[in-house]
């Protein structure tokens, strides 16, 4: 298959000589007079008059270079022709989902989306202790840090009295926005924690929620004022570092899946069909 | 014919008179020595261009400095963005799109030889005209030569009353013509896609370099024909009496606003497209991969395209133009990130896992990825038109859009240079000298426009002549225009490498960098005709096929 | 793996593209457009923006006979195609003369409209706004009728000394599709200055 790629169209070898366009300076002729005619906008009308004059020339030049028919000129071939040739004759050829071998086409492996979601909950619950163990720490009790986190929808509760205070709302406010961030970034950590070459508990569990941390503590004071004004970073911090470990660890822990998108559609489709594996050529990458 | 007393003796190339040579590429209608020729028009106005940016940067080291005059700073300014933009960037792009697109959807030439001659020669004397006005615009009023009206060239500055002699009339004239140029060029680049591709390569298996550079091509006829319009509607008001930007007769200077940025910006688009072409081209020969998601790549180049029709007026937001249209150009603008923030991830994705290689064009690539991406989000933050109203006309601004251009298409523009040079001279550069243009350049990139961020925030305003001590923007200032100095001793490594490696280079042969595109089939410097036998293809990279003939793609 | 050396194998691939004229003439039409189109936004936004008259209701009449001249002329340019394709040369040129006949005509009737509004209704480009957007915009097709008469011509000239011929059909479609755009553009520019602006 692969021998025919690039042949020649014709019935015979490459021809000895080749037509191409003719050389031809009509178009320059045309375009300074074309300037000429606007230069003259700017110094005098006879300038405008002798670009116009070229112009008109440059185009009556051009149309009898092509009416009737197009001017070309022959030109030889030479003999060498170069060889297409590699030095990197090896391609890694991998084993799975089909009988033959095919080429191995990166990634070989991903975790599952459920894998970012098993971590970012898991993740959640961790940070929630942690941020439940701070509030109790504190002296402000269980409810505080959960207020503080849903503090941007209720402006009116100001004083530490009210922030440590239940509120069914605020509770349920905080859930929503907890759970979401934890299952979005989890999904994050599924997709790139693969792709991290080294230290993948390093860069996720510690790296990421330090980076993440920076982020938010220059933003926060326009996203939850209330919270920015109380928080505790040290806290804060330690917080996004139970919840990446945890993650990272629930992540990686999970069992990785082939990736498809480089199987030919039979094998995708789950359709038993023998000698398969080249016939997609569109899919390929 | 008597010339042969003129050739010149010893340099090895003059086997004919070098009369005769001239003649030949005056009258020249194949694609690659067109291209050659706007690349080398392009480099010879980066020189003008990037002198004028020196004195720019000279004048700003201190505060209270006259290294120039304010006249002459205004004029320095206006000429360095429309060389930069109309007689450096567009041409180059178009020369490499000249040379490339033929050699690798495997055509002999452009679809149309002579209009392509003709486009070429109308850019050049375009820019020709405009820096004509150094000696020519002097007129009678005395009123000064270059053009200073700003590149953008705001009404009512433009107008007879505020603008005397002919300094503006020479820079509308002179844009007019390379436009007419750009718009030929484009109609050949389009017609070449869709008509000369060679059999079996069908639009998806076209190398994405063909695909971004089509939807630049589309983008030139819809976005250069709007300024092509205004810029005779401003010869109407200048020449005969019109009142199109007249707001004295009930014309709107708004009006002119909306005309350029509905040119200004697709043109980014149309500079960053092919930036994005080559960075496609080089990044997965350099990394063993091919590229990564071509059907979302090219979905995402088209979407650019119509996104970026719909964007202009965010160049606008201090004009007040209401809360509408502000709120529906804020949302355009965060719209556009998305296909381009999709095209970083699919590069970045490319690179995963490969075999990086890292010679000088990655290097410009990998720099690439990561200034655009800056310079991207600082887009976003000035997208946003509370942010916007903020540091519009800023130094921020000033900035942000060099990042751009410079850290982006520059930087890609180098890495293409690198790339391709071994196939159009057939020699290969120095890769140390390579090297040490790629650190120089990158060194003084950052020391220059990371800086030049923090006076804008602190409201140094842009297109200012001199400003007062004390103000925390002297060191700024002094941090950057240093940082100019290292971007031009590498640029001067840049041609002091390309030049010598012309003459003194190791040969090389077709394929130096084993890659997978038609170009690198046939022999460097290709033939005239390109290809003795039109290749026909069955996959996106047919030198794969043909090196790996028992693994096709 | 010498690209040369492989041998032919008996199928081609099957490969048809379409004309580059065609494509070439598309994308002209598409730049011409973009033109025209800033040119009616123009005018559009600046009716009525006058500070002083006169005013299109004043001085503007509407050129209906003109204006069918120049729209059927679109339809011999067709005919004058089709009868080229079928062979029939003589046709063709009978066909192509009322075309030139009919944008002769439609021009003449520009000018004359000018030379009322120039030297009785005292209305020059520079004497308002809607001086200014009304010369440029129907100049700016007014020109574009003139290349596209100046290209038929030429066309005609050579049928005149006999050499066009059924095989230049294509060339002779994809030039009727530029005097088919600049018909378009009159229909809109008619409705943009004669109808809306009024």
């Amino acid at each position: 298959m692969g021998s025919e790629i690039l042949r020649p169209p014709g019935h015979d070898r490459s021809p000895s000589t080749i037509e191409l366009p003719a050389p031809t300076a009509w178009p320059i002729v045309s375009a300074f007079g074309l300037t000429l005619v606007f230069a003259g906008l700017v110094t005098s009308a006879s300038v405008s008059i002798l670009g116009a004059i070229l112009a008109i020339a440059g185009c009556v030049g051009w149309f009898r270079e092509v009416l009737p028919h197009e001017k070309h000129e022959s030109v030889q071939v030479e003999e060498r022709v170069p060889v297409v040739a590699t030095s990197r004759p090896e391609v890694t050829q991998v084993r799975w989902m089909t009988e033959e071998l095919h080429r191995a086409r990166l990634p070989l492996e991903i975790y599952p989306i459920s894998a970012g979601i098993k971590g970012g909950l898991a993740g959640s619950v961790a940070m929630a202790v942690l941020a439940v163990m701070y509030g109790i720490i504190s002296g402000h009790g269980v409810w505080y840090p959960i207020n503080l986190l849903s503090a941007g929808f209720f402006p009116a509760r100001t004083t530490v009295e009210q922030i440590a205070a239940f509120h069914w709302d605020a509770l349920i406010i905080a859930t929503i926005i907890h759970l979401l961030c934890s299952v979005l970034v989890g999904l994050l950590y599924g997709v790139a924690l693969p792709m991290f070459p080294r230290h993948p508990v390093l860069l996720g569990g510690a790296i990421a929620p330090v980076l993440w941390s920076g982020l938010l503590h220059s933003i926060l004071d326009a996203i939850n004022p209330v919270l920015n004004q109380r928080i505790d970073w040290l806290w804060f911090v330690l917080s996004q570092i139970g919840f990446g470990v945890v993650a990272g660890i629930v992540v990686s822990r999970q069992t990785r899946v082939h990736t498809w998108q480089s199987l030919p559609l039979g094998v995708r489709a789950g359709i038993e069909v023998s000698g398969r594996v080249h016939q997609d050529n569109e899919d390929g990458h | 014919m008597s010339t042969d007393a003129i050739a010149l003796p010893g340099t090895g190339l003059a086997s004919r008179p070098i009369v005769v040579r001239l003649h030949e590429w005056v009258t020249t209608v194949d694609h690659k020595r067109l291209g050659i020729l706007y690349i080398i028009y392009a480099l010879v106005f980066l020189l003008i261009a990037g002198i004028e940016a020196i004195v720019i940067r000279i004048q700003l080291i201190r505060p209270h400095n006259d290294f120039v005059s304010p006249q002459v700073f205004n004029r320095m300014f206006t000429m360095h963005g429309t060389t930069m933009i109309f007689f450096v960037v567009m041409p180059v792009l178009f020369g490499f799109a000249n040379y490339l697109l033929p050699l690798m959807i495997g055509a002999r030439d452009m679809a149309f030889p002579r209009l392509n001659a003709f486009s070429f020669w109308m850019t050049a004397f375009g820019g020709l005209l405009l820096y004509f006005s150094l000696v020519g615009a002097n007129g009678l009023y005395g009123a000064g030569n270059a053009p200073d009206v700003g590149w953008f060239a705001y009404a009512p500055l433009t107008s007879q009353t505020f603008s005397l002699g002919h300094s503006t009339d020479f820079w509308i004239l002179g844009i007019l013509v390379s436009g007419f140029g750009s718009i030929g060029v484009a109609i050949n680049i389009v017609s070449t896609v869709i008509c000369m591709r060679c059999p079996g390569m069908t639009l998806a298996k076209m190398p994405l370099f063909a695909w971004l550079n089509f939807v630049m091509a589309g983008l030139v006829i819809l976005a250069v024909s709007p300024l092509t319009a205004a810029q005779i509607m401003l010869l109407v008001d200048r020449y005969l009496g019109g009142h199109f930007f007249d707001t004295q007769a009930g014309g709107s200077a708004v009006m002119w606003m909306h005309f350029f940025w509905i040119f200004g910006h697709p043109e980014v688009y149309v500079l960053v497209l092919p930036a994005f072409a080559f960075v496609s081209e080089i990044v997965p020969v350099f990394s063993r991969k091919p590229i990564f998601g071509y059907s979302v790549m090219v979905g995402a180049t088209v979407a650019i395209g119509f996104i970026s029709m719909s964007v202009w007026a965010h160049h606008m937001f201090t004009v007040g133009m209401g809360a509408n249209a502000n709120t529906f150009f804020v949302l355009s603008t965060m719209a556009i990130a998305v296909p381009t923030g999709i095209k970083i991830f699919n590069w970045l994705a490319t690179m995963w896992g490969g075999k990086i290689d890292f010679k000088t064009p990655m290097l410009f690539c990998i720099a690439f990825l990561f200034q655009f991406l800056v310079a991207g989000l600082t887009g976003v933050m000035l997208g946003t038109a509370p942010f916007n109203w903020h540091l519009g006309n800023s130094y921020f601004v000033v900035a942000h859009f060099h990042y751009v251009i410079v850290g982006g298409i520059l930087f890609a523009l180098f890495g293409a240079f690198y790339y391709w040079f071994p196939k159009m001279s057939g020699k290969m550069y120095n890769e140390t000298l390579g090297k040490l243009h790629f650190w120089l350049f990158f060194i003084g990139f950052h020391l220059t426009f990371d800086f030049m961020h923090i006076p804008g925030l602190l409201g140094m305003p842009r297109r200012i002549y001199t400003y007062e001590p004390g103000r925390g923007w002297d060191t700024w200032n002094l941090i950057v225009t240093i940082g100019v100095f290292f971007q031009a001793a590498g640029i001067l490594v840049f041609l002091g490498n390309f030049i010598w490696s012309y003459f003194r280079g190791e040969s090389v042969g077709s394929d130096p960098w084993d890659a997978w595109t038609l170009e690198w089939s046939t022999n460097s410097p290709p033939p005239v005709y390109n290809f003795a036998t039109i290749p026909e293809v069955k996959s996106r990279r047919p030198l794969w096929d043909l090196k790996h003939p028992d693994d096709p793609d | 793996m010498n690209a040369t050396a492989i041998t032919v194998t008996e199928h081609r691939i099957e490969w048809d593209r379409p004309d580059r004229g065609r494509v070439g003439m598309f994308s002209l039409i598409g730049a011409e457009s973009a033109i025209f189109t800033i040119f009616v936004v123009a005018y559009l936004f600046y009716i009525g923006k006058s500070l002083t008259g006169p005013t299109p209701k004043d001085v503007l009449s509407v050129p209906v006979f003109y204006t069918i001249c120049l729209l059927s002329s679109s339809l011999t340019i067709h005919l004058a195609a089709k009868s080229l394709r079928r062979g029939s040369v003589g046709t063709f040129g009978a066909w192509w003369f009322a075309t030139i006949a009919l944008g002769a005509t439609f021009l003449y009737g520009t000018a004359t409209e000018w030379h009322r509004l120039i030297y009785q209704e005292g209305l020059t480009i520079s004497t308002n706004l809607f001086g200014t957007t009304y010369y440029s915009l129907v100049g700016l097709h007014g020109f574009h009728v003139i290349v596209g008469l100046l290209a038929l011509s030429i066309v005609m000239t050579f049928f005149l000394m006999g050499k066009v011929k059924s095989e230049h059909a294509e060339r002779v479609d994809v030039l009727s599709l530029y005097w088919h755009f600049v018909d378009a553009v009159w229909v809109v520019v008619f409705t943009v200055v004669y109808v809306l602006g009024r």
